[in-house]
C-alpha cells in the first residue's frame, strides 16, 4: 500500500502544465514530495490527539480515530535495543532499505564510485558490504564521499575475487518511541512505563511503588532507554514509529535526452492511499512557489483547507 | 474433568491437585527447553541451584524429574547424570591430569566434573581431554595418593538443568519417549491449593487499567504507579477490617515470657492458649493492669536523668516489668487453686464447685488464662507468669503487602477494591467535578459493605445452629 511515485508525478506535470504554466524537474519533484510527505505525516499525531478527545462512531469506515490509526499503522513497527552499560540504545532502524547498488569488480582496483547510492543516504543511513554475498567488517573497505576504497584489491581470476561488491544502506528511520516492552523466557511481556528523572526518585523512594520486574520503568534521555530496576539488561523491545521514506523518481536518459521513468529504482510515498489528492495538493501549493504561480498555490490551498475542514468538522 | 479451555483456569488437575506438570520427550536432542504454564512462577536460588549440594537448590519451589516409563520418578540432580568411566593406568598425585580407559562420552569445557564413584570424592572439573579420549585435564591437581589403577569413576554434569522465566533447559542429551516432570515442593504445592479464591494483584492492577482508563472513559489518562500505588494501599486498608485473610503462628512461650512480635505483624486479633485437647483458650490484653514503660531511665537523686558521655540518657532495667513477670496472675483473678489444664467439662473434682467464690467479684480480672502486654520498645509480647511453657496461638493481621504472595485479594472483595482505585484517583485528578466523585465514593463504600457481609461467611444453617439455644431453660 503505496502511492505510486511515478502517478503523482505524471498528475503534477499534468496541472502545472496545462496552459503552459512551467515545468518542475524530477530533483525538485523528489525534494518537494519528501517535504510534502513529512509534513502530512507529522499532522497524524496531532490529528489523533485531537479526534482521541471527540466521542466516535463505531460504525464501520467512520471512526476518525480508527481511520488515523490505519493510516499510521503503516509505520508502526518493532525493534530491539542494544544494551550497553547503563542503558539501552534505541532501535535506529527498521531494516528498510533506503538504497543499495551492486558493482562489478575490476581485478587490481580498490576504488569504486557509487552510482545510485547517494552521499545523503551513505551520511544518514547504515551501511552494510558483502563481498559475493558475504557481510564484511568496517575493516574490509573505507567509504568517502561517494566513494567506497576496499582494503585489499580484488584478485585476478576468473573468478575475480572478491566479483562483486553489494552494497546496502538501511536507513536510520527512528521517529517516535512507542510501548517498550520486558519479556523474559516464557513469562507474560510486561509494559515499561515512562517516568521522568525527578519522578523517578521519588518512585524508587516508595516501597510501594519501587520498580520491579513486574512493573519496570525507563527513563528517556538522549535517545538512550535507562531501565530499572537495573537488573533488567535483556529482554527490551521497543514498538516505535519509523520515518517514511523519502520518494524518489528516478529516471534514465531516452534516447532524446528525455527523462524516462524508472520503476525499479524509484521510491514511492509510503502514505496511505487516502492520501494521494492530498499529497498531490499540497505538492502543487510548493510547486506554485517554485514556478511563481499565485493561481496554483491560491487553488491548491483553498482545496487544502476545504478538506482539512472536512476532515475535522 | 474439565481440562483448560480458556476459562479462568489454566492449570491442569495435576498441576492442580499433584503439583506436577509432565512433558513427553518428542526427539533425543541435548539443551531441549520445556516451559512451565503453572500459574506460580517457577523461582531458583543463587549459583548452582541445580544441585542439591548447594544453598541456592534449597529456594528453588520445584524440582526437575526424570522417568523412562512416566510412573517412576527421579530427580534430576548432577549425581544423576553420573556415567562410569575407570582410572587407568595410575594417576600420580600432585597433577592435574587423569588417565582413563577410553571414554568419548566424556567432553570437557568446564562441563563435567570427576568423581571418585566409590567415595564420592569431587577430584575436580574436568577443562580438556586428549585426542584419543584418554587423557583428562583437571582444573586443579589430585591429592597427593594419585588414583590407583582400576579406580571406578564418575563423570558427573555440573548443572543438568537451568530456568529463566518460567523456561527449564535440560543441558544432557532427552532420549524420545521418556519423560520429564516439574514438580512443584510441598509448601508451593500448599500455596497454590485454593488459590482461585484470590486475584492477583497484578491482574486488578492490569484489568483497571483495561477497563477503568482510557480515552472517553472518566480517567482518560493515569499513571501505572499511580494505580499501583492505589491498589497496593487499597489492599492495606482492606486488610485491616475487612479481608479475613489473619495468619496466626503457634509458639511456645520460653522462661522468658516474651515472644518477638511477626515480621509481618500490624495488629492483632487473639491470643490463646492451647489445652491438652487442643482448645484454644483466650489470653487477655493487661489494659489497665501493665505495661510496659517505652522509656526506662536512670534518674539520679533528684530525679533528673542520668546521661553517659555520650550525652544520652542512661537506661535501667525496668522495675515494673520485674515485679509483673514475678506475679501469680491468680492472686490479681481471684482463680481456683486448682488450675484447670484443659476444657474437657468432665474433669473437675468433687468441691471444685465451692472453690473461687468470693464478694466483689471484678470481671476484668476474672479469669484464670493469663494476661499479654506488648512492649513497643523492644518489639515484643510478653506474657503472664503461668503461661511460660505454654502453647499459644497468635492471630494477627498483616497488610497484603508483606510478601508477594500476600499481594492477592478475595474475588469477593474484587470490586470493592476496583471502586476504592476509581475513587482514590478521581479524588485527586484536576478536573473532576465533585458530584463524581461523590457518586465514586458512596459506590466505593456500598461495594466494601458489600465486600464485608460476603467474607463475613454468614451461613443460615450455622445461624439457626446458635440460635437453637434462644430457648433453652436457664435453671439457677
Amino acid at each position: 500500500m503505496a502511492i505510486n511515485v511515478n502517478t503523482v508525478y505524471q498528475t503534477v506535470l499534468l496541472i502545472l502544465n496545462k496552459e503552459q504554466r512551467g515545468y518542475m524537474t524530477p530533483l525538485e519533484f523528489n525534494k518537494i514530495g519528501t517535504q510534502t510527505q513529512l509534513e502530512i505525516f507529522e499532522t497524524y499525531f496531532e490529528s489523533l490527539n485531537q479526534q482521541i478527545r471527540i466521542p466516535q462512531t463505531n460504525v464501520d469506515y467512520a471512526d476518525r480515530v480508527l481511520n488515523l490509526d490505519e493510516k499510521i499503522s503503516i509505520f508502526k513497527t518493532t525493534g530491539t535495543p542494544t544494551y550497553t552499560a547503563p542503558s539501552f540504545s534505541l532501535p535506529s532502524e527498521s531494516g528498510l532499505a533506503q538504497s543499495s547498488e551492486t558493482i562489478t569488480t575490476i581485478a587490481g582496483t580498490v576504488g569504486y564510485d557509487f552510482q545510485i547510492i547517494t552521499a545523503n543516504e551513505l551520511a544518514s543511513g547504515t551501511v552494510q558490504v558483502f563481498f559475493d554475498g558475504v557481510l564484511q567488517t568496517a575493516a574490509a573497505y573505507g567509504i568517502t564521499g561517494t566513494t567506497i576504497t576496499l582494503t585489499v584489491a580484488p584478485t585476478a581470476g576468473p573468478p575475480i575475487n572478491p566479483a562483486s561488491v553489494f552494497v546496502i544502506v538501511t536507513l536510520d528511520d527512528f521517529y517516535r518511541l512507542g510501548t517498550v516492552l520486558y519479556t523474559l523466557g516464557a513469562l507474560a511481556p510486561q509494559e515499561l512505563e515512562r517516568v521522568t528523572r525527578s519522578e523517578l526518585y521519588h518512585i524508587n523512594s516508595s516501597k510501594l511503588t519501587r520498580p520491579s520486574t513486574i512493573y519496570p520503568v525507563y527513563l528517556y534521555e538522549n535517545k538512550r532507554l535507562l531501565v530499572y530496576p537495573t537488573s533488567i539488561i535483556s529482554g527490551i523491545t521497543v514498538d516505535y514509529i519509523r520515518k517514511p521514506l523519502d520518494p524518489s523518481w528516478n529516471f534514465t536518459l531516452g534516447s532524446n535526452n528525455q527523462y524516462v521513468y524508472s520503476p525499479n529504482t524509484s521510491i514511492n510515498f509510503e502514505l496511505h492511499d487516502a492520501e494521494q489528492t492530498e499529497l498531490i495538493l499540497k505538492i502543487l501549493l510548493y510547486a506554485g512557489v517554485v514556478i511563481k504561480s499565485p493561481e496554483i498555490i491560491q487553488v491548491a490551498a483553498q482545496q487544502v483547507a476545504q478538506e482539512n475542514q472536512n476532515q475535522q468538522r | 474433568m474439565a481440562t483448560p479451555n480458556g476459562g479462568l483456569i489454566n492449570e491442569t488437575n495435576a498441576q492442580y491437585y499433584a503439583g506436577t506438570q509432565q512433558f513427553i520427550i518428542a526427539a533425543t536432542a541435548v539443551n531441549q527447553t520445556f516451559t512451565s504454564t503453572f500459574d506460580t512462577l517457577l523461582s531458583v536460588g543463587t549459583g548452582n541451584y541445580s544441585d542439591p549440594g548447594t544453598n541456592g537448590f534449597n529456594l528453588n519451589n520445584f524440582k526437575v524429574n526424570t522417568s523412562t516409563d512416566g510412573s517412576t520418578w527421579a530427580e534430576l540432580t548432577p549425581a544423576s547424570t553420573d556415567f562410569d568411566a575407570v582410572g587407568t593406568p595410575l594417576s600420580a598425585g600432585g597433577l592435574a591430569t587423569v588417565n582413563i580407559a577410553a571414554n568419548a562420552n566424556i567432553l570437557g569445557g568446564s562441563i563435567f566434573v570427576l568423581v571418585n564413584k566409590l567415595t564420592g570424592f569431587v577430584y575436580g572439573t574436568i577443562t580438556t581431554i586428549n585426542g584419543a579420549n584418554t587423557l583428562l585435564t583437571l582444573d586443579k591437581v589430585l591429592p597427593a595418593a594419585g588414583i590407583t589403577n582400576n579406580t571406578a569413576l564418575s563423570v558427573r554434569r555440573i548443572q543438568p538443568w537451568t530456568m529463566v522465566g518460567n523456561i527449564i533447559t535440560v543441558s544432557q542429551s532427552l532420549t524420545i519417549n521418556t519423560y520429564l516432570q516439574i514438580e512443584m515442593r510441598d509448601a508451593t504445592v500448599d500455596d497454590i491449593h485454593g488459590s482461585y479464591e484470590y486475584t492477583r494483584l497484578n491482574d486488578v492492577i492490569d484489568n483497571f487499567l483495561i477497563a477503568y482508563v482510557g480515552a472517553g472513559k472518566l480517567i482518560p489518562s493515569v499513571k501505572r504507579t499511580d494505580v499501583i500505588f492505589h491498589a497496593r494501599r487499597g489492599l492495606q486498608e482492606f486488610s485491616y477490617d475487612t479481608l479475613k485473610s489473619t495468619r496466626s503462628q503457634e509458639l511456645q512461650i520460653p522462661s522468658s515470657l516474651s515472644l518477638i512480635i511477626p515480621q509481618d505483624y500490624v495488629n492483632y486479633v487473639k491470643l490463646s492458649w492451647v489445652d491438652g485437647m487442643g482448645v484454644l483458650h483466650p489470653i487477655y490484653p493487661t489494659n489497665n493492669l501493665n505495661q510496659s514503660p517505652y522509656e526506662t531511665l536512670a534518674q539520679d537523686q533528684l530525679g533528673h536523668p542520668i546521661q553517659d558521655s555520650n550525652a544520652i540518657n542512661t537506661e535501667v532495667s525496668s522495675t515494673m516489668d520485674a515485679a509483673w513477670n514475678a506475679t501469680d496472675p491468680r492472686l490479681i483473678s481471684g482463680g481456683f487453686q486448682n488450675n484447670l489444664d484443659n476444657a474437657n467439662v468432665l474433669n473437675r473434682g468433687y468441691m471444685d464447685g465451692a472453690l473461687g467464690q468470693r464478694y466483689g467479684l471484678d470481671p476484668v480480672t476474672s479469669q484464670k488464662n493469663g494476661w499479654f502486654k506488648i512492649d513497643e520498645r523492644k518489639g515484643t509480647f510478653n506474657f503472664t507468669s503461668n503461661l511460660s511453657g505454654r502453647i499459644i496461638l497468635l492471630e494477627y493481621i498483616s497488610d497484603g503487602n508483606a510478601y508477594d504472595l500476600d499481594s492477592r485479594i478475595p474475588k469477593l472483595a474484587e470490586e470493592a477494591l476496583y471502586a476504592h482505585m476509581v475513587h482514590a484517583i478521581l479524588s485527586v485528578s484536576s478536573n473532576v467535578q465533585e458530584y463524581v466523585v461523590r457518586r465514586f465514593k458512596q459506590e466505593r463504600s456500598a461495594k466494601l459493605r458489600n465486600a464485608k457481609i460476603r467474607l463475613s461467611n454468614i451461613k443460615l444453617d450455622q445461624i439457626v445452629q446458635v440460635m437453637r439455644g434462644k430457648s433453652k431453660w436457664l435453671k439457677f
